[in-house]
């Protein structure tokens, strides 16, 4: 065996492998200069979608292209029909689509669709796709709805209306398009939902005006599958009111001057609306009685008013138990009946005609008899009183005395007393003792105040000693009719000391006239 | 009973009437002898009705129906796994599927109104049976909603016979074709499956071939209305 080697003839082992790490560093070297390619990926199919149950289209998504130019074709068996048929539109729906024309479409029947993606490296198929035209209706959605506000006379209305899609065969029944809209006031997420059934057109009532509201439709057909809402429409409703406003502004205007006319004039000529609306409480008035008559004239008018008063017989008031009075007579005629009567002696005379009148009737035969006498003290001298008349006073210089009911009651038994008036001057009284008083207990004198009737009560002016007492009236306004607070008497309980006090009143609002007893 | 419905069906629309008249009287029994003057009266002024009226009611009726159907197959559907629900192949084809219908619009609107009608009336008649079938199966359906899925099968039932009776009052208005029906028996057998998956999958398809078949009759029925109406508002 020689060991000569013959050249090229490698039968080595090491040289075979050399060989084969050669070889494979080539192949790389090759593979990192060029792009790998593969066979591409798996397609998926999205979706099919029919927008007016007459044709359709599907959409796939590609996987990876390995590197290589890579179509797709989609393939579809159809129940009802045999063989294998491929998509008829590649282009009208876009990429990676296929569209069903209205030949090729049929529905109620079921399709098995399957992409398949192909490049130089190989295939690479979907799964497949069943459906049914039925399943997957969905339609276009709306592009032209119209808002329309009209003005009505309580609150405005919205219409909306809308057109039906427009690829829709809707004439021929073959399709039933069932809408609905919703509705957003202002900004804000809050949708009211409304379903208008198969109408186009829709009415919204109770809207606000001065705001924006904003409108969406959709639409489907037969019980398929919702479409996309319309984009919206917006609109916004006018402010009526600023005409209506203007108007009843105007109204109102015109209607406040007058208004504050009448309310100026009230206002100045306040005083005679108190008085119209809030006539003066009227004094009281002793009818006929003429107060300045009386002051004025002689017998005569004493005499007119004295028949007056004579009329007013027959009225007979309620008996007053406070009007008895006291007769005493000199015979002692009838004492006890009025003695009895005594206690009720409270005496207003003024204000109350029915006082003057009962009073005159009642005693009116005895103080005639009364009269004559001097020494007689009847009741008629008050009425004399009440006649007003100075004069009377003069005729007969007595003045009866009185009990006051607040007094009578701790001096029931007590005698009258009399005083005699020595002198009217004016507005004063003087009063004298008498010869005959005997004054057991204070006793009262009815006093007369003349002129001035309007005060309720006299002041004592002076006490001479324990005789004399000077009243002085105040200012007292009469009335035209002598309706004046009338003919004052002020009770004035004297102690017996002789202190003079003050009158106490008797004044009731006004009506009183008070009537003074002055304890002499 | 197959026959005695195709005896009775092959029979005139007046026989009907009568047939329904007499079932009432029997069926009123003390009261058969005021009842019947009364029911005739009410047949024959049921048979005043405009036939436009019928028809639409009889679409509303279907629209309903389909309306159910549909709701019916999603709430099925929504307990099985997608992937299943996708690449399912057909166990079977649908019972009615040997009937000859319209595919397209085109081919809708070339069939005879008495002819949409017998077709319309045929699909109902033939889910009579298997709708049966179905409510007894869906009392022990492995289904979260189950209560709710039988209740709707029910009413299914119901609103099916309804529209089966307006229907044959319809029929005897619109010509001698629409009194034929064609017998589309089910031949799907009362074996709904072992296991849960598969008990799911049969029900499920057949439903799907019941909602199928009610979107037709829907179809059709409304095709009809506007036809015979001619009002662009029943379209």
């Amino acid at each position: 065996m020689g060991v000569g080697a013959r050249p090229g003839v490698t039968n080595s082992p090491r040289m075979r492998r050399g060989f084969g790490v050669a070889l494979l560093f080539l192949l790389l070297l090759l593979s990192a200069e060029s792009n790998s390619t593969s066979p591409p990926g798996k397609p998926v199919l999205l979706g099919c979608r029919s927008p007016d149950k007459e044709t359709f289209t599907c959409w796939w998504e590609p996987g990876t292209d390995g590197g290589l130019p890579t179509t797709h074709r989609l393939h579809y068996e159809r129940e009802r029909l045999e063989g294998t048929h491929e998509c008829p539109d590649y282009r009208s729906a876009g990429r990676n689509s296929c569209f069903f024309d209205k030949e090729h479409t049929s529905i109620w029947v079921d399709y098995f669709l399957t992409v398949t993606a192909c490049n130089a490296l190989g295939n690479a198929s979907s799964e497949p796709y069943k459906m049914d035209v039925m399943e997957i209706v969905k339609p276009d959605a709306l592009d032209n709805v119209t808002l329309l506000v009209e003005k009505s006379d309580d609150s405005p209305l919205l219409h909306i209306r809308w057109e039906p899609p427009s690829n829709t065969d809707i004439k021929s029944g073959w399709v039933t398009v069932k809408y609905e809209l919703r509705v957003r006031q202002d900004t804000g997420n809050k949708w009211a939902e409304y379903t208008s059934g198969t109408q186009t057109h829709f009415s919204l009532y109770s809207i606000v005006p001065g705001s924006v509201y904003t409108v969406q439709v959709r639409c489907r057909l037969d019980h398929g599958s919702w479409s996309e809402w319309s984009n919206s429409t917006c609109v916004e409703i006018p402010n009526y009111h600023h005409k209506e406003a203007g108007f009843w502004l105007m109204v109102s205007i015109l209607s406040a001057i007058p208004f504050i006319t009448a309310v100026s004039i009230l206002v100045v000529k306040r005083k005679s609306v108190k008085q119209w609306v809030l006539p003066p409480v009227p004094g009281p008035k002793i009818r006929d009685i003429d107060a300045q008559l009386l002051n004025r004239g002689g017998s005569e008018a004493v005499d007119n008013v004295l028949l007056v008063m004579h009329s007013f017989h027959s009225i007979r008031a309620c008996k007053e138990p406070m009007e008895e009075y006291l007769i005493v007579t000199e015979n002692d005629e009838d004492p006890p009946s009025s003695l009895q009567k005594r206690n009720k002696s409270f005496l207003i005379l003024a204000g109350f005609n029915l006082d003057h009148e009962k009073l005159y009737s009642e005693d009116t035969t005895e103080s005639q008899r009364e009269r004559e006498t001097d020494d007689e003290r009847t009741a008629e001298t008050d009425r004399s009183a009440v006649d007003g008349a100075v004069e009377p006073f003069t005729n007969s210089s007595y003045v009866d005395v009185q009990r006051h009911v607040e007094a009578a009651q701790a001096r029931d038994e007590e005698p009258v007393d009399y005083s005699k008036l020595k002198e009217v001057n004016g507005e004063h009284l003087l009063i004298s003792k008498t010869e005959n008083v005997s004054l057991g207990s204070s006793g009262y004198v009815a006093v007369k105040l003349q002129g001035h009737l309007e005060e309720d009560y006299s002041r004592v002016q002076e006490v001479d000693g324990d005789n004399v007492v000077t009243l002085q009236t105040q200012t007292a306004a009469v009335d035209a009719l002598g309706r004046a607070k009338g003919n004052h008497y002020a009770v004035c309980p004297l102690q017996k000391t002789g202190k003079a006090i003050m009158c106490a009143d008797l004044v009731q609002s006004g009506y009183v006239d008070t009537t003074r007893f002055v304890h002499i | 009973m197959g026959r005695r419905k195709l005896q009775r069906r092959d029979k005139d629309a007046k026989t009907n009437g009568q047939d329904s008249a007499e079932e009432m009287a029997r069926h009123t029994g003390t009261f058969g002898s005021k009842l019947l003057p009364t029911v005739l009266y009410m047949v024959a002024a049921c048979s005043a009705i405009p036939i436009t009226d019928l028809l639409d009611r009889a679409s509303q009726r279907s629209d309903q129906l389909h309306s159910l159907s549909t709701t019916l197959t999603q709430d099925l559907d929504s307990h099985l796994p997608l992937t299943v629900r996708l690449t399912l192949p057909r166990p079977s084809v649908c019972h009615t599927a040997s009937l000859q219908t319209p595919n397209d619009k085109e081919q809708a609107l070339q069939v005879p109104e008495s002819d949409l009608l017998s077709l319309a009336r045929s699909l109902l008649q033939a889910w009579e049976d298997p709708l049966v079938f179905l409510s007894t199966s869906a009392n022990f359906l492995p289904h979260p909603a189950q209560n709710a899925i039988s209740n709707k099968i029910q009413e299914l039932r119901d609103h099916s016979k309804s529209l089966g009776d307006g229907l044959n009052i319809l029929s005897g208005k619109m010509g001698p074709g629409a009194r034929t029906i064609s017998m589309l028996p089910y031949t799907g057998g009362n074996d709904v499956g072992q296991d849960t998956i598969s008990q799911l999958i049969n029900l499920n398809f057949l439903l799907s071939c019941f909602r199928r078949d009610s979107h037709k009759i829907d179809s059709f029925l409304k095709i009809l209305r506007c036809r015979a109406t001619g009002l662009p508002q029943m379209c």
